[in-house]
């Protein structure tokens, strides 16, 4: 029973996926051959314990390093309007996070403090 | 005591759905409320950096304090063994109950984040007077749920003693926590004071009653059950005693602030020229909700009357909520000393202005709504009501 | 057919991700940012600050605040009023009721080594690390406002409304409670508190009170300084001279 549902949610999961808006950097990266996510299915299922997990070292224990930082995930997987060469929000509809998680229909409370786009004077 | 029957009120007449419809309406706008605060932000509130806990927090402390008091009449049944109370003791623990819980649903709907309540399960920092309530008030329902059970459950009436005992105990000790939650505060002038929590106690069993006597008084009349004098006087006698032991512990603790000179600019304040919480801790707190229900319950012009007892009752919980005002707000709006010995010219100080906003009133009002909701209906689901109060029904067991 | 997931798979299903996870976290770098500090801050260090009220001029203080404004992003609110906008430091001037004098000082998170914020919070949203530095995790904070009750420096401020464009390094958001952070980004990276780089004089010090070689010690055992509230021991991170 529960393998039958494995199957089932990773079909979903991986339907959710198959039309999912990368994001530039992370578009061309993967255009370009490199291996960035060693594993796929991995980060996609287990990014918020990665995150959950740095977070609680960098704001408690001044652990500041790049590994699973929200900061790389913002830069790498955001789209930029080409006509008034603007940011979209990660989180905005249609965008990198929200497009699965509204899929899902899990709610992403990452974005109420966090800065949805690369910090101002970088392109 | 056997021959005291329990029933269901019937609940189909158009005052009963005319009464829960009234009531519906009130908690609908309170989650209108609390919705529209949730979405904008605190800012369409008249809560500030400086007063932190506003309105909403008058009633949800008002609730919480009264749920433990409306638990008193149970307890009196249960630890000092009086039978006369017996019959009110399942009454006695619905009313509480659903105080706890509309109490608390007012101060989970006006945090800043209500939909991290599952942190607060999760995370206890033990050193937290307010993490401690949390375990507190949970324990509450527990205790006083099982406490019901005994009640109903013929079986195990025998032990429903006890667990009054337990639950007694554990009333005490929650108000004790909801007083500390001021009483620790060592940064407000008019917190910081260990009487707070001795006090809360005190004013749990005065709202609390007065709370109980106007569900009995009202619940008997609308479903036509006979209340006798002997219980609705010996309620009336309590109340009387207890709104006095209110006023003696606040004028014991407003002196004690009085004796000490860092306190005294507090104290002036609230007492003399504080303006609007002063008018309301004079006229409000000490005439409107202490002297004149102690006149109506004790002069003999009006002893007796239960119009007039439910008068002081109503006039209790005002003079309450009004005295939670004072030391809620009166307490943050008094600026703190920064530094003694000096004056501070600007950047900080000078009284706090706040005035509610109407969505803060309506989420505190929502809340009391809730209370009366869920007594009503439960009381036509369970046999909470005994079927006669009836002076030869209680006196003759 | 199985219809629970036994013991045994469980674990061998979770170890192959464990191992899994291990490998991709070797595997994950971005783009380098200056850094950084790799280990836990230990409270072999304790930061501190300085303030001398002689030496610090009120123009001093507004360009401390408005460095503060523009390190971390507050004070552009657009709902909120005037006592509803965070205030992270502020400008204080007080007389002394018997000599009559004036000081000028800024007032921030005095940086507790006993913080009352962090005592009431009940679930440890309020913290203090290892060195000393008093934040609020806003992943953990409701919103209840306990701490700002609690705090005797009015030091706290709780967001009263949504906010976009947030700097990156200072996530702050609706609902919850903020305040002076000491810059532990920039500290964490060796660097001064954006208030401390502001004034050019050393009328502000910021630095590890427990280092004997540092300037801030070596002044604070020269010159007479003060805590603010001394009277309720929490002895504070951040000292005063001059008033």
């Amino acid at each position: 029973m529960n393998r039958l549902l494995i199957v089932f949610l990773t079909l979903l999961v991986s339907s959710v996926f198959a039309h999912t808006n990368l994001g530039e950097q992370a578009s061309s990266i993967k255009a370009s051959g490199k291996v960035f996510h060693e594993s796929i299915s991995i980060i996609r299922k287990i990014h918020p314990e990665f995150l959950r997990h740095k977070r609680d070292k960098t704001l408690r224990q001044g652990v500041r390093t790049d590994e699973y930082s929200l900061k790389g995930c913002v830069s790498c997987h955001v789209n930029k309007d080409k006509t008034n060469n603007q940011y979209y929000s990660v989180d905005k509809k249609g965008q990198f996070c929200s497009d699965c998680h509204e899929q899902v229909s899990v709610s992403l409370d990452c974005f109420s403090c966090h800065r949805t786009i690369p910090k101002e004077g970088s392109l | 005591m056997s021959n005291i029957r329990f029933e269901q009120i019937e609940g189909k007449s158009l005052g009963f759905y005319a009464l829960v419809a009234g009531l519906g309406g009130l908690v609908l706008a309170a989650l209108g409320s609390a919705y529209y605060m949730e979405h904008h932000g605190h800012f369409v509130t008249g809560m500030s950096n400086r007063i932190v806990w506003g309105m909403p927090h008058v009633f949800a402390l008002f609730l919480i304090v009264t749920a433990s008091g409306a638990l008193n009449v149970a307890s009196i049944s249960s630890v000092f063994n009086k039978k006369l109370y017996k019959p009110l003791s399942r009454l006695s623990g619905l009313v509480a109950l659903s105080l706890l819980a509309s109490g608390l649903m007012v101060l989970v709907l006006d945090l800043g984040h209500p939909d991290r309540l599952i942190v607060v399960m999760t995370e206890y920092n033990f050193k937290s007077i307010f993490a401690w309530n949390i375990i507190l008030y949970n324990g509450f329902f527990v205790v006083v749920a099982v406490y019901l059970w005994l009640l109903f459950e013929r079986r195990m009436n025998k032990f429903s003693r006890k667990a009054g005992l337990v639950a007694f105990g554990w009333r005490l000790i929650l108000t004790t926590g909801t007083g500390s939650i001021f009483g620790f505060l060592v940064a407000k002038q008019a917190y910081d004071a260990v009487i707070m929590a001795p006090m809360f106690i005190i004013m749990s069993f005065a709202f609390g009653l007065a709370f109980f006597i106007l569900i009995l008084i009202s619940s008997c009349q609308w479903t036509n059950r006979p209340l006798g004098d002997a219980v609705v006087n010996r309620l009336s006698n309590l109340l009387g005693v207890f709104v006095a032991a209110v006023m003696y512990f606040v004028t014991v603790y407003h002196l004690g602030n009085l004796y000490l000179a860092e306190n005294t600019g507090v104290e002036n304040f609230i007492l003399f020229d504080g303006g609007i919480y002063t008018k309301l801790f004079w006229y409000g707190q000490i005439i409107l909700g202490g002297f004149i229900p102690m006149a109506l319950i004790y002069h003999p012009a009006t002893k007796g009357n239960r119009s007039m007892l439910g008068l002081a009752s109503v006039l209790i919980i005002i003079g309450g909520l009004i005295q939670l005002y004072v030391i809620i707000i009166g307490g943050q709006a008094y600026p703190m000393e920064l530094f003694p010995g000096k004056e501070i010219l600007e950047g900080y100080g000078g009284v706090a202005q706040y005035s509610a906003s109407l969505p803060e009133i309506f989420l505190g009002i929502g809340g009391v709504a809730l209370a009366i909701i869920a007594v009503t209906f439960l009381v036509k689901f369970l046999a909470f009501l005994p079927e006669s109060l009836a002076d030869n029904v209680v006196q003759n067991k | 057919m199985n219809k629970t997931l036994n013991r045994r798979d469980f674990i061998k299903t979770t170890s192959a991700t464990t191992i899994g996870v291990a490998t991709v976290a070797s595997g994950i770098t971005l783009t380098t940012f200056a850094s950084t500090n790799k280990v836990p801050v230990t409270n072999e260090k304790r930061w501190g600050m300085l303030i001398d009220t002689n030496k610090l001029t009120e123009a001093g203080i507004d360009g401390m605040v408005s460095a503060c404004q523009e390190e971390q992003g507050w004070g552009s609110e657009l709902h909120s009023t005037g006592s509803q906008k965070p205030g992270w430091i502020k400008k204080l001037k007080v007389k002394d009721k018997a000599t009559g004098k004036v000081s000028n000082l800024a007032l921030m998170c005095q940086h507790c080594e006993e913080p009352p914020c962090v005592d009431v919070c009940p679930t440890n949203a309020s913290m203090k690390r290892e060195d000393g530095i008093v934040l609020v995790d806003k992943h953990l904070c409701i919103g209840c406002r306990y701490c700002m009750m609690a705090c005797p420096y009015d030091a706290r401020s709780f967001v009263h409304e949504a906010l976009r464009n947030q700097k990156e390094h200072m996530p702050r958001g609706k609902g919850t409670v903020e305040s002076c952070t000491m810059c532990v980004h920039k500290v964490d990276k060796g660097e001064v508190p954006a208030c401390v780089a502001s004034v050019n004089s050393d009328a502000v010090i910021f630095g590890d009170l427990y280092d004997a070689s540092s300037k801030i010690n070596q002044t604070l055992r020269t010159v007479q300084s003060a805590q603010i509230r001394a009277d309720l021991n929490l002895n504070t991170g951040v000292r005063y001279s001059g008033i």
